[in-house]
C-alpha cells in the first residue's frame, strides 16, 4: 500500500525525555524525529533500553516529553491528551490486565465503556476481533483460566475495540508461540491495510518488523540512527555479511581486531556451547573487505571451520550502524 | 463510529458491573468476607454480656455490620489503584477518555452493593444470637446510613490518591490503619460525645472520621441512650450536616489530588510500572 | 544439616518479609499499632459496659489486655503457612521450595518462627504501650505482675505456644495447597473462632454448655490461662497447670498438622496441583 499521499497521523520533533536516578540524569530519548503515515505499521526497534518503551509511553500521553513535541493526529500529546486519548489505544506485551473472575468478553467489554461504546456496538466489535484472532471460543472463560496465548490476544482485541486511528504496540507477541505470534501479526496488517489504522510497533524482534512494519526506525541510546524501509535499509549495507563458525570460542579481545579493518561496519558473535563453536557475523561494505576478514581471522589463528555470506538481515544493520549487536549492547547497558 | 457523550456514565456503571459481577460471579465470596466482620462482632456482643449490660450488645452487632464496610472501603478502594497500577490497568485507565471520578464512583457502588450482603448477615445473625433491643427511627436510620456510606467511600475515594504515591505496601498500611480507625471512631463503643472515654482533644481527631459521625449517629437512632433525645431528626441534624459537608468535600479533594497525581505521574514517569 | 539451614533461611526470608519495609522503624511502629488498637477496643467495651452496668473490676481489664494481645500474636504468625502457600503460588517461590531436597515443610516451619518473632518483637512493644495507656484512659491502675519471673514465664508460654501454632499453620497449610482461590478465608474464620474459643476477652463459661467444653480442650485457651496466672495472678503452680495442657495440646496439633500437610502434598502431587495456575 502505497502511503505518499497518507497524512501524517504522529509525529515527533526533537522529542527527548530525561529521568533522575540515583546514578544521576538518565536520558531515555535524546531529540527523536520522526514522522509516521496514515495506515502505515511503523517498527521502532532496538535493544532493551533503547528507548522504545519511553516513546510509546509519551505517544499515549502517560509520560510527558522534558523538550521537544510529539502530536498525534495533530493534537500535542502534553497538552492535549484528553483529545488524543479517544483517538488511540495500546497494549504491551508485558501486560495481563484484566479482571480475573470475569469472563474474557466481560473484562473486553468493561474497557469498550471507558470509550464510551454503545454496549450493542461493543459487542459487535469484540465478536468481530475475536474471530479475527480465533478467541471466538473462549470469550466465556474467566480471565484467570485463560492461558497466556489467549490472554494476549484478549490483550490485542482490546486495543482495537474502541476503533482506534493510531495504536501503539510494545513487544505485543513477546513470549507467545510461534503460530499465535504469525496471528496477531496477520491481524495487525489487515488492521492496517484494510481498515487504515496507524500502528507503531515498538519490539526488538527483527523477523516481526521484517514481516510486517512499511517503515522501520531503528533506535539506540534514544536517539533513531536511522528509518526507512526494512528493504532499504538492508540494501544500504552494499553487500552480504560475511559469517564464521570458529572453534574454539575466541576471547572477546580477540575479535576486537576485526572491527578495526577497514571496511568493516561492526560484527556480533553468539556462542553455541552444544557444538563448541563461536558463530561470528562481520557486516561489510564489499567483498573484498569480507575477503581481508576471513583472512586476517585465520592469520591471527583462529581455527574458522567454515564461512559463508548471508543474506542481510536488520540485526546485521543495527551492528553496521553501533558497531555491536543487540546483545551486546544490552550487556553493555546493563553493566 | 459514533461515540455516545456519556463516557462518565458508561464508565461509572462499567467499573460497577465489573465489582458486582466478581462478587456475585464467585458465591463463596459472600461466605469468605462475612468471616472477620462477624466473629469480631460476636466476640464483642459476647464481651458486652459478660458485663451484664445487655443493652448495648447492640453496639457491638452495629459495629460488625459497619466494620464490613469499612473493610471494603480499605481493602477494594483505597488499595485498589495501587493494585490496579500493578497489573497495568491504571495506565489503561489513564490513557482512556473515560474520567477517573466515573471509574471510582463505579467502584463505590459496586462496593457498597457486593458489601450489602456481608453486612446484611452479621446484623441477621447478631439478631438470632443476641436479639439485641432496639429503639429504631428509621427514616434517620435510612438518611444517616445512606450519608455515612457516602462519606465512607469518598473518603476511600481520597485514600486511593494516597496509595497511588504511598501504598507500595499497600497491604501493610491497611492493616495499620484498620484498627487504630475503627478504634477512634468508635465502631463498637461510643467515641464522642458524653459517653466517651477519650480525652475531648482525641474526640476532635476522632470526629474528622466520617466513621465515627455516623457511628455516633446510627447508635442515637437505633438505641435509646441514657441522657440523650429521644431519637428524631432533632438528634441528629448536625450529623447529617457535618457528614454531607464531608461526603461533598472529600469528593472534590479525591478529584483534585488525582488530578494532581496524573500530572505528576507523568512527568515523573510513575504512572506505569513495569510488571513480573 | 541442611534442615537446619533451610529453617534458618526461611527465618530470615519471613523476618524480612514482615518487616520488608525502605524503613524498618516504621515498619516496625506500623505493625504495633494495630495489636494495641485492638486491645484498647476491647478494653473500652469493656470498660462501657461494666461501668455502666456498675460492675468495672480493674482485674478485669488486666484479664482482657493479655487475653487480647496473645490473641493478636496467636492470629498474626499461625496462619503463616496458609499464607506463605498462597503467596508463593503467585511468585512461584512455593513450585522451587517444594522440588528442594528438604520440600516445603522446613520452609514453612521457618517462616512461621520468623514471624513469631517478629510478632514477639511487636507483642512485647505493645504491651508495654498499652500498660501505659490504659491507666490514665481509666483512672485505674492495672493490676499486672511485672517481674523478671513473670516475664520469663511469660516468654516460656510464648515459646510452648509454637507448638499448637505451628500445628495449625500445617493444617492450614494443608488447605492451602488445594485451594485456587481465597486462600486466605479459612485463616480468618479459624482466627475468628479463636477469638470465641480461645478466652481471649472473657471466660469461656459465658459460651452455652458443649461450646464452653470446645473451648476447654484447645491448648490455645490453656496457653492464654498460663499467661495470665504468671502476669495478673502469680501462681505458679497454676501457671505449670496450664503449660502443661497447652504442651501436651500443641503437641498433638503439631503431629495432626504435620500428618495432614504430608497427605496433602503426596495427594496434590499425584493430581498434578502443585504448581496450578491460581486466580
Amino acid at each position: 500500500m502505497s502511503h505518499g499521499d497518507s497524512k501524517v497521523t504522529v509525529e515527533t520533533e526533537n522529542l527527548r525525555r530525561e529521568f533522575e536516578s540515583k546514578q544521576g540524569k538518565i536520558v531515555a530519548l535524546d531529540g527523536v524525529s520522526l514522522r509516521v503515515k496514515e495506515g502505515e505499521i511503523f517498527g521502532v526497534l532496538g535493544p532493551n533500553g533503547a528507548g522504545k518503551t519511553t516513546m510509546v509511553r509519551i505517544l499515549s500521553t502517560l509520560l510527558l516529553p522534558t523538550a521537544g513535541t510529539a502530536r498525534v493526529m495533530g493534537y500535542d500529546v502534553g497538552k492535549e491528551p484528553e483529545k488524543v486519548r479517544p483517538l488511540i489505544n495500546s497494549a504491551s506485551g508485558a501486560e495481563r490486565a484484566g479482571y480475573d473472575f470475569i469472563s474474557a468478553r466481560g473484562n473486553l467489554w468493561f474497557f469498550s465503556q471507558l470509550y464510551g461504546l454503545p454496549s450493542e456496538e461493543a459487542h459487535r466489535r469484540i465478536n468481530e476481533l475475536s474471530a479475527m484472532l480465533g478467541l471466538e471460543n473462549y470469550l466465556d472463560r474467566k480471565f484467570y483460566a485463560l492461558s497466556t496465548g489467549y490472554r494476549q490476544r484478549v490483550t490485542i482485541v482490546r486495543a482495537f475495540v474502541n476503533d482506534p486511528r493510531v495504536v501503539f504496540l510494545d513487544e505485543p507477541t513477546i513470549g507467545l508461540d510461534v503460530m499465535t505470534a504469525i496471528s496477531i501479526r496477520e491481524f495487525l496488517l489487515s488492521q492496517a491495510k484494510n481498515r487504515g489504522r496507524t500502528i507503531i510497533l515498538a519490539t526488538h524482534n527483527m523477523s516481526e518488523v521484517d514481516a510486517i512494519c512499511d517503515k522501520v526506525a531503528i533506535i539506540d541510546k534514544g536517539k533513531i540512527l536511522a528509518c526507512d524501509t526494512p528493504s532499504a535499509l538492508k540494501r544500504s549495507l552494499g553487500a552480504p555479511a560475511l559469517v564464521m563458525e570458529v572453534s574454539p570460542p575466541p576471547p572477546p579481545e580477540r575479535l576486537e581486531m576485526l572491527a578495526k579493518l577497514e571496511g568493516v561496519k561492526g560484527y556480533t558473535s553468539t556462542i553455541d556451547e552444544e557444538r563448541g563453536i563461536s558463530r561470528v557475523q562481520v557486516v561489510v561494505n564489499s567483498d573484498d573487505t569480507a575477503q581481508t576478514v576471513l583472512e586476517a581471522t585465520r592469520k591471527s589463528e583462529m581455527n574458522v571451520l567454515s564461512s559463508y555470506r548471508q543474506q542481510t538481515t536488520l540485526e546485521e544493520v543495527f551492528v553496521a550502524l553501533v558497531g555491536r549487536g543487540f546483545r551486546e549492547r544490552e550487556h553493555e547497558v546493563a553493566a | 463510529m459514533k461515540l455516545q457523550p456519556s463516557i462518565w456514565l458508561r464508565t461509572a456503571y462499567a467499573r460497577m458491573w465489573v465489582r458486582t459481577k466478581s462478587i456475585y460471579g464467585e458465591p463463596l465470596w459472600v461466605v469468605v468476607t462475612i468471616g472477620f466482620p462477624l466473629f469480631t462482632s460476636l466476640a464483642m456482643a459476647l464481651l458486652y454480656r459478660s458485663t451484664g449490660l445487655n443493652s448495648a450488645v447492640g453496639f457491638a452487632v452495629l459495629g460488625g455490620v459497619m466494620i464490613s464496610f469499612w473493610g471494603n472501603v480499605l481493602w477494594s478502594m483505597a488499595s485498589q489503584f495501587q493494585w490496579d497500577k500493578q497489573q497495568g490497568l491504571f495506565e489503561i485507565y489513564i490513557s482512556s477518555p473515560a474520567p477517573i471520578t466515573a471509574i471510582l464512583v463505579g467502584m463505590s457502588l459496586g462496593g457498597i452493593i457486593g458489601t450489602a450482603p456481608s453486612a446484611a448477615l452479621v446484623a441477621f445473625a447478631g439478631w438470632v444470637f443476641f436479639a439485641p433491643p432496639i429503639n429504631p427511627f428509621w427514616p434517620g436510620v435510612i438518611v444517616v446510613f445512606g450519608l455515612t456510606l457516602a462519606a465512607l467511600y469518598a473518603l476511600g475515594m481520597t485514600l486511593a490518591s494516597l496509595y497511588l504515591v504511598y501504598g507500595r505496601e499497600a497491604e501493610a498500611l491497611n492493616e495499620a490503619i484498620h484498627e487504630p480507625v475503627s478504634l477512634l471512631s468508635g465502631v463498637y463503643f461510643p467515641s464522642i460525645g458524653g459517653f466517651s472515654p477519650f480525652p475531648f482533644a482525641l474526640q476532635v481527631v476522632a470526629s474528622l472520621i466520617p466513621l465515627t459521625i455516623g457511628m455516633d449517629a446510627l447508635r442515637r437512632t437505633l438505641f435509646a441512650l441514657p441522657g440523650l433525645p429521644p431519637a428524631g431528626f432533632d438528634a441528629i441534624y448536625l450529623h447529617v450536616i457535618a457528614l454531607s459537608v464531608m461526603a461533598g468535600s472529600l469528593l472534590v479533594l479525591a478529584q483534585k489530588a488525582l488530578k494532581a497525581l496524573e500530572e505528576r505521574g507523568r512527568r515523573t514517569g510513575t504512572i506505569a510500572v513495569r510488571q513480573r | 544439616m541442611s534442615n537446619v539451614r533451610s529453617i534458618l533461611a526461611s527465618i530470615w526470608i519471613g523476618w524480612y518479609r514482615d518487616f520488608s519495609w525502605t524503613n524498618p522503624l516504621l515498619g516496625l511502629s506500623l505493625r504495633t499499632i494495630p495489636p494495641i488498637a485492638s486491645v484498647m477496643a476491647a478494653s473500652i467495651v469493656y470498660w462501657w459496659g461494666s461501668f455502666h452496668a456498675g460492675v468495672f473490676d480493674p482485674n478485669r481489664l488486666a484479664y482482657i489486655m493479655i487475653g487480647a494481645l496473645l490473641y493478636a500474636h496467636i492470629a498474626a504468625y499461625s496462619m503463616i503457612p496458609n499464607l506463605a502457600i498462597a503467596e508463593g503460588k503467585w511468585t512461584f517461590v512455593f513450585t522451587q521450595v517444594y522440588m528442594s531436597p528438604k520440600s516445603a515443610s522446613p520452609y514453612l516451619a521457618g517462616r512461621t518462627l520468623g514471624s513469631f518473632l517478629s510478632s514477639a518483637v511487636t507483642l512485647f512493644l505493645a504491651l508495654i504501650a498499652v500498660y501505659l495507656l490504659l491507666p490514665p484512659l481509666f483512672g485505674t491502675s492495672i493490676p499486672l505482675v511485672v517481674t523478671p519471673l513473670s516475664f520469663a514465664l511469660f516468654g516460656l508460654a510464648l515459646v510452648v505456644n509454637i507448638l499448637a501454632s505451628m500445628g495449625i499453620g500445617f493444617l492450614l497449610g494443608a488447605y492451602a495447597i488445594f485451594a485456587t482461590k481465597f486462600e486466605w478465608a479459612l485463616p480468618t474464620y479459624i482466627s475468628g473462632l479463636l477469638m470465641i474459643f480461645s478466652e481471649a476477652l472473657f471466660p469461656v463459661t459465658f459460651l452455652p454448655g458443649p461450646l464452653s467444653q470446645i473451648a476447654n480442650v484447645l491448648p490455645f485457651t490453656e496457653f492464654i490461662r498460663a499467661a495470665r496466672a504468671a502476669m495478673i495472678y502469680n501462681d505458679v503452680s497454676s501457671y505449670f497447670y496450664f503449660l502443661g495442657l497447652s504442651a501436651i495440646g500443641g503437641l498433638i496439633l503439631l503431629f495432626a498438622g504435620l500428618l495432614a500437610f504430608r497427605r496433602a502434598e503426596n495427594r496434590a502431587r499425584r493430581l498434578g496441583l502443585l504448581d496450578r495456575k491460581v486466580a
